[in-house]
Order: C-alpha cells, then structure tokens, then sequence
C-alpha cells in the first residue's frame, strides 16, 4: 500500500470566514494559519500548498489580554543607520488594522515559498465587509468572544 | 612481460565517476575531485535519509490522522488511547490511508474509540 499524496489538481479549496470581533490576536491566529495551512484536512500533504481561502472581517475589533495594547511593539528597519521604526499595537490598530493579524498569522506560517502562497490566500478587512460574498465563505466557529 | 601504463584505467575509473554525477551544479558535474567528494557526500545522505523517510511517513500519518479524528471532535491522543483500549490494533499507516479514502469507516472507527476511552 502507499501512502496518499495529494496532487495539485485535487486540492479542494474551500473559502472560510472568520469574524475578528472581539477574540484575541494569538488565539485567533492559530485557527487561521491551520485553515491556510490545510492541516485540518486528512489529505494535507507538506509538499504543496494544501490550504483553504481564509476571508477576516472586523479585523479592527482584535483584541489582546495584559497590557499588550501599549506595550507589544512592532520593530522593522530601513538599513539605513539608525533607522529602526518602532510601533506599538495601539498604533498599528490605529494605522493599518489588518497589519496586526496578518503579520501575527505569518509568523505561524512556514517562512519558505510555500509559507508566502499561503499567506496569499488570507484576506484581512478592517470592517465588516468583504468582496468574497461570490466565494460564498463559510463561517468558522470561533465561540462566544472572550470577555476580560 | 608486458608493460601496463595507468592512464587508461584512470580515465575509465574517471568516466564512470562523471556518469554518476551528471546534473549536478556546477564542477560537480565536470571536474574529477569536486565530482568524487559531491557522489560520497550523496551516498552518504541518501544511505541517512532512507532511513529519516520512515520517520517522515510516521509523522505525517499522524498529522492526517489528527485531522481526521479531529473532524469528529476528537484530538489524535484522545483517538489513539481510546483504540489501544477498545483492542483495535490498526497502525498509523492504515489509519491514515482510511482517512483518506474511506473517511466512513474513520468515522466509525472514532466512534469505536471514543466508545472506549477512559480519561
């Protein structure tokens, strides 16, 4: 007997949506990076990308436990020197929303090709709306929003 | 007696080296040394990984198995403690083939388990 390996052809990609209100950032992340990833099929297979299509709406609503709003920083660099730029959450949530979940979902995913098409596949929208209604995304089950 | 020169050996010793080491990048294709040092190097991965795959297939039997079972509602740990109980002795490579191709039979096979699972 062999083992079953899926072929690029035979991937069935299913399209998800998942409402950000009110969960928090982490939690939320990992239900997204499995669905990307695919791993909650039984035909995953690690050499291709297996995923389904994940849509996020209220992506503004995220939310964190602790102090986390004023004290996790985003860091990047321009190469220049001295050109560190660091950002809090409270910030970026402020800027550019969609940012916070998808780079938190991009660190739970495979950093290789394989990683970015991934990532392609998730689509993060600060409101409640989304263009996706065509795909007809099916909602995923993320339980009562945590109340501090 | 005859004399033996060794030119000719060492160019068929060379030539079916550079055979094995076709498609390689680079002088690891042309030159004799770098050839020579690619080829051991690559016996001595492919000897390793032969046995790394058994490892790899277990893995990612248990990957699909969980989820599978988690389809149900079920963890794989929560699913495999419940079939060592029920007596089922199915192995991860057959488990995960039905999960694929036989995702019923998986299904009761959980339920089985589950029938069966002391905390």
């Amino acid at each position: 007997m062999k083992t079953y390996a899926v072929k690029a052809n035979e991937i069935e990609r299913g399209w998800w949506v998942v409402d950000a209100s009110g969960q928090t950032l982490g939690r939320l992340s990992t239900r997204i990076a499995t669905l990307l990833e695919g791993k909650h099929k039984p035909t995953w297979s690690p050499h291709l990308d297996s995923g389904d299509h994940v849509v996020v709406i209220n992506a503004a609503q995220i939310r964190v436990t602790g102090n986390k709003l004023s004290q996790k920083t985003y860091y990047r660099h321009s190469n220049y020197p001295g050109g560190l730029k660091a950002e809090t959450l409270d910030h970026l949530l402020e800027r550019k929303p969609t940012l916070v979940i998808e780079r938190a979902v991009w660190g739970m995913l495979p950093q290789n090709r394989l990683g970015r098409a991934m990532l392609r596949k998730l689509k993060v929208y600060p409101g409640p709306d989304h263009p996706h209604q065509a795909q007809q995304p099916v909602a995923v089950e993320t339980g009562e929003a945590p109340t501090e | 007696m005859a004399r033996v020169k060794r030119g000719v050996a060492a160019h068929r010793r060379h030539k079916r080296l550079l055979a094995q080491a076709k498609g390689r990048r680079g002088t690891r294709s042309t030159l004799i040394r770098p050839a020579r040092e690619a080829l051991f190097h690559a016996l001595v991965y492919a000897y390793r990984d032969r046995r790394n795959r058994k490892r790899d297939m277990r893995r990612l039997w248990i990957q699909r198995i969980n989820a599978a079972s988690r389809i149900h509602g079920v963890p794989y740990g929560r699913f495999m403690a419940g079939l060592k109980n029920a007596g089922i002795t199915i192995d991860r490579k057959q488990l995960a083939d039905l999960a694929v191709r036989e995702p019923d039979a998986f299904g009761q096979l959980v339920a089985t388990s589950q029938a069966s699972f002391t905390g």
